[in-house]
């Protein structure tokens, strides 16, 4: 198991097909990776040296990646929200941003469209929760009520 | 793919918007293909969605997108039970 940058690389992979693990590298991006530290095709992680494992870390440190990515594309989507254009009240909704048919199936919109937003509004709803007392039970209701 | 740099934005040349600058005047527009310059930034618009006039306030965020992405041309459906209502 080799730990880069807070993903796990596991030793009996090919390099080719270990670092699609990190979000944000494709085959494309891996298969280019390759090319410039001159690493094989059929290396695994595991025949990796120490100096080609520190170039790989130092060059995946460059590139937006992972947690960076990810703040990226929120953000993207956020600003779209913020300025109330239609992508942004796509997203909202959870439909197709671009175009596509509603008439039927939107399955992969529904998934993936307003997670970011709808993970901020949970954020925000326990939040507020933790201020407001939680309800009493009924058996304490029981036992506050007013009898007379 | 985007619109190629030597053009430059696509913007209409819309009547009265010295005045409406000043005067704070909304500036009615069917113009929805129309890119938010940076001149436009505070000026109010009303913008055509093919009904009636949605009324917009730019903000320099906005900057870069068209004016149509403000204005909603379609309406959310909402079952009714009778169709005289």
């Amino acid at each position: 198991m080799l730990h880069l940058l807070g993903v796990n690389l596991p030793d009996q992979k090919l390099v080719q097909y270990a670092l699609p693990l990190f979000y944000g590298i494709g085959q494309r991006a891996s298969v280019k990776i390759l090319a410039a530290l001159a690493i094989h095709k059929t290396c695994k992680i595991s025949d990796l040296s120490e100096t080609q494992v520190n170039q790989l870390s130092s060059l995946l440190s460059d590139m937006t990646i992972e947690s960076d990515l990810r703040k990226e594309v929120r953000a993207n989507i956020m600003h779209h929200r913020t300025i109330g254009s239609y992508v942004g009240r796509r997203h909202a909704m959870g439909l197709p941003v671009r175009g596509q048919n509603t008439r039927n199936n939107a399955k992969t919109a529904r998934r993936l469209n307003g997670r970011w937003l709808k993970a901020e509004r949970k954020e925000y709803s326990s939040s507020v929760r933790s201020i407001i007392p939680p309800p009493e039970s009924p058996f304490e209701s029981f036992f506050n009520r007013k009898w007379f | 793919m985007p619109r190629s740099a030597w053009k430059g934005p696509f913007f209409v040349a819309l009547p009265g918007l010295r005045q409406a600058l000043t005067q704070n005047i909304p500036v009615r527009t069917n113009a929805r293909a129309c890119t938010i310059i940076p001149s436009f930034v505070g000026l109010k618009f009303q913008i055509h969605n093919g009904k009636d006039y949605v009324p917009l306030t730019v903000t320099d965020e906005m900057v870069g997108h068209k004016l149509g992405e403000f204005a909603p041309t379609r309406k959310r459906f909402s079952y009714r039970q009778t169709k005289n209502r």
